[in-house]
């Protein structure tokens, strides 16, 4: 399984990670996304119509934790990051518009056709972003 | 004479003194009862809460898998409206029973267990609002279907 993820996603996660009440933030996604498959990350909220390429909201960290957005491709065993933000805390909310959720799915598209993504990978416990 | 009465003060002061520590000490055996009384009812209230937040966390993960149904006829659409309404009734309920903890929840009284509480309500609130976008509001959206077609030929 590969995990890739769009600008969107790096530039919230570098913001989040910054930020001393989301400390937790990194080692929450290594955890749900990284040595599991990809059936396993099937489940939390589907937003499209497709079993082959969910569209997924996952809740990760519980209530009040962070909201995640992501695309899985099963075939290719390919996932792709859309988006995060947190719950509580100075840049919490509770969620995001319908034509928010409609234009990452758009840009993540797009961003496949063009390879315009970033691929994450684990060293020493730290998420980096490489380009493909 | 005056040794006599010297006597019978000192015999009543310390009929006093014996008196009074009786009775601290059989108070204060009384209030530690009072005070455990009290913590139960604390652990009680807690355990209620904790109780209510996860049978709302169930709930939740139940109607996610909801948005996994695929090609839902009218009918079933119908009873998605439906409990999109129910869960907003629920919402409004909890909401107010959350707020009726103001008084309890300033005191500091089962801080953490409140505050999951909220946070379980929160959540619910959401989960209605993405249930409705999954069947009502996104397959409206024309770029949003374009996408998934797309991607069906990925």
């Amino acid at each position: 399984m590969e995990i890739f993820c769009i600008e969107e996603f790096k530039v919230q996660f570098e913001k989040l990670k910054k930020n001393r009440s989301y400390s937790t933030i990194e080692k929450d996604i290594i955890s749900y996304f990284f040595d599991t498959n990809i059936i396993a990350l099937t489940s939390g909220t589907r937003l499209n119509n497709s079993d082959e390429t969910p569209y997924i909201k996952k809740r990760l960290g519980g209530s009040g934790g962070y909201r995640l957005y992501f695309l899985l491709v099963i075939k290719n065993s390919n996932v792709y990051l859309m988006f995060l933000h947190p719950k509580t805390g100075s840049l919490g909310y509770d969620n995001i518009t319908d034509e928010s959720k409609a234009m990452l799915y758009k840009k993540v598209l797009a961003s496949i056709k063009l390879n315009d993504l970033y691929k994450l990978v684990v060293e020493n416990k730290t998420l980096t972003f490489n380009r493909p | 004479m005056e040794e006599v009465k010297y006597k019978a003060q000192i015999w009543a002061t310390f009929e006093d003194v014996r008196r009074l520590s009786f009775e601290e000490k059989k108070e204060s055996v009384y209030s530690q009862a009072k005070v455990d009384a009290f913590l139960d009812k604390i652990l009680e209230f807690k355990k209620t809460f904790a109780e209510k937040t996860l049978k709302i966390t169930v709930l939740i993960e139940n109607i996610e898998k909801i948005t996994w149904f695929n090609d839902v006829d009218n009918e079933a659409l119908m009873s998605i409206n439906d409990l999109i309404s129910s869960i907003r009734d629920l919402q409004s309920t909890l909401i107010r029973q959350y707020v009726s903890l103001n008084f309890i929840r300033n005191k500091g009284i089962a801080k953490d267990e409140i505050k999951e509480f909220k946070a379980a309500i929160d959540d619910l609130k959401d989960v209605a609002a993405d249930l409705e976008s999954r069947y009502f509001f996104l397959p409206r959206m024309v770029d949003f279907q374009d996408v998934t077609k797309e991607l069906s030929l990925f």
